[in-house]
């Protein structure tokens, strides 16, 4: 007879799968992290009179953010559902609602990228969007985005053999010099002519505008008055000051010429948006970090789906930890869409 | 039997040979969660004049939706006690950050020195004034 009792069983731990701890642990750490950036936006949001809420101005367009969210909920319908014929042993209805959601991965997806088009065709990016009057004027001469880029671009591709500026534009000099010159020019010649001289009148109307705004002196000033009135005592008070409707108008002349119009690409004046850096990064911070979540889900469905017929009822632990995963990017969108698109 | 195969049997809602299907459910919390969408859109059209109220709706709203997906989708409303001794910690900690912040950028006794607040106070003087923005001067 032994008198060594028998060993209870011990169960340790919480009485779910490893798998399934593990994922409820990560999300954990998912909920800190988007609340860490929630937060800290809702904060920011409330301690910034003037915050950007016209939806003309930040091109949030509300419609597409609602059917969005739509879409993220009848793909975290369909998770649960695949999930469910699973069990019931439904096994090709299961991958097909998997198939279903993987689609409207895409879906979300291509909605998201029609929404950041918008958005780079405004120039509605962070560190891009003047907040003054002053900004919006130095934006548009800028040698960036402005008309100094413009300007760049079209001695760069007229001369692409020259490195400097400095030289496109001594290069340019000298070729409407030479053509100028020449009574026999042919054809192609004094296509070439033309197109320098557009540059050289492009170039100097956006050094004069460049001029202007550096001196904040209005454009009914003109530049060749400039080094005289920089002698000037008190020359600052003596003249009217630059604004934003005179470097609209003066673009918008630009843009209509027809010698430097075609040069131009279209290009207008962003408007100053009151604290729009500061939402346009907390826009893209937000919504780009989801984006990349719904991407890994993606990865998922797909590593999923890979099983094709093989998919069985022992694949239910993994379905529904994706399932828990995906619904965390719905459930961090559910607060996303209200806060970015409707608050 | 193994671990993997106790903590199998042990979840609810895995046993595969009595599984029934809960489709029911989730489509009716479909449908809710569609509807609270269409309220969150058809605020935005409402013209409350206490802004503060339609934002506390707006984010009740969202709440309400979180916790249908928690509950039904996510299964918590089936599970064991170990959600509170995992979640708990996780909400106090993601509380933590905007909650450390809100005395510096929410309740401070001083007026915040930045280029915005001139441009702010230059457009609701234009707009009292009943005229377009003046340009202003940054300190």
């Amino acid at each position: 007879m032994s008198h060594t009792a028998p060993a209870p069983t011990l169960k340790m731990g919480l009485p779910i799968t490893n798998s399934k701890l593990g994922m409820w642990l990560f999300l954990g750490t998912e909920i800190m992290f988007f609340t860490a950036f929630i937060g800290t936006y809702i904060v920011l949001r409330m301690g910034s009179p003037g915050w950007p809420t016209d939806t003309n101005v930040t091109h949030i367009k509300i419609f597409w953010g609602g059917l969005n969210t739509f879409v993220l909920i009848l793909s975290s319908y369909f998770v649960v559902v695949s999930h469910d014929a699973l069990l019931c042993k439904q096994y090709k209805k299961s991958w097909n609602f998997m198939l279903f959601t993987l689609l409207l991965g895409f879906v979300f997806l291509g909605i998201k990228g029609y929404e950041y088009y918008g958005k780079f065709d405004h120039d509605i990016l962070p560190g891009h969007i003047p907040e003054s009057a002053e900004q919006a004027m130095e934006k548009a001469i800028s040698t960036k985005v402005g008309l100094g880029a413009i300007v760049d671009a079209r001695l760069t591709a007229m001369y692409p053999k020259q490195t400097k500026r400095e030289d496109r534009k001594s290069e340019n000099d000298a070729v409407t010099a030479k053509l100028k010159d020449k009574a026999d020019a042919t054809a192609a010649e004094k296509t070439e002519l033309a197109a320098a001289e557009a540059i050289n009148e492009l170039n100097n109307e956006y050094i004069s505008l460049k001029e202007h705004v550096r001196a904040k002196l209005s454009l009914e000033v003109p530049y060749a008055n400039f080094d005289a009135i920089r002698k000037e005592e008190n020359s600052a008070s003596k003249y009217p000051v630059l604004t934003l409707e005179e470097v609209e108008h003066k673009i918008h002349e630009l843009n209509k010429s027809k010698t430097v119009g075609p040069l131009m690409g279209g290009m207008h004046v962003s408007q100053p948006i009151l604290y729009g850096n500061l939402f346009a990064s907390n826009y893209f911070l937000m919504t780009g970090f989801h984006a990349i979540h719904v991407i890994v889900g993606l990865f998922m469905f797909a590593l999923v789906l890979k099983k094709g017929s093989k998919l069985c009822v022992d694949d239910a632990y993994l379905i529904e930890n994706i399932g828990l995963y995906w619904h965390f990017v719905d459930l961090v969108w559910i607060f996303l869409f209200p806060l970015l698109y409707i608050i | 039997m193994s671990d993997h195969a106790v903590a199998h049997a042990a979840d609810a809602g895995h046993e595969h040979e009595e599984h029934h299907s809960h489709g029911q459910l989730y489509f009716m919390v479909f449908w809710v969660l569609c509807g609270f969408t269409l309220m969150s859109i058809g605020a935005d059209y409402l013209q409350m004049a206490n802004k503060n109220i339609l934002r506390a709706i707006i984010l009740a709203v969202a709440t309400s939706k979180a916790l249908c997906v928690m509950l039904y989708f996510m299964h918590l409303k089936f599970e064991g006690a170990w959600k509170y001794l995992l979640l708990a910690p996780t909400f106090i900690l993601a509380a933590t950050i905007p909650l450390a912040l809100v005395p510096d950028v929410g309740t401070h006794y001083y007026t915040v020195d930045v280029p915005q607040r001139y441009e702010y106070e230059a457009q609701e003087a234009a707009k009292k004034a009943g005229h377009a923005p003046v340009k202003v001067e940054h300190h």
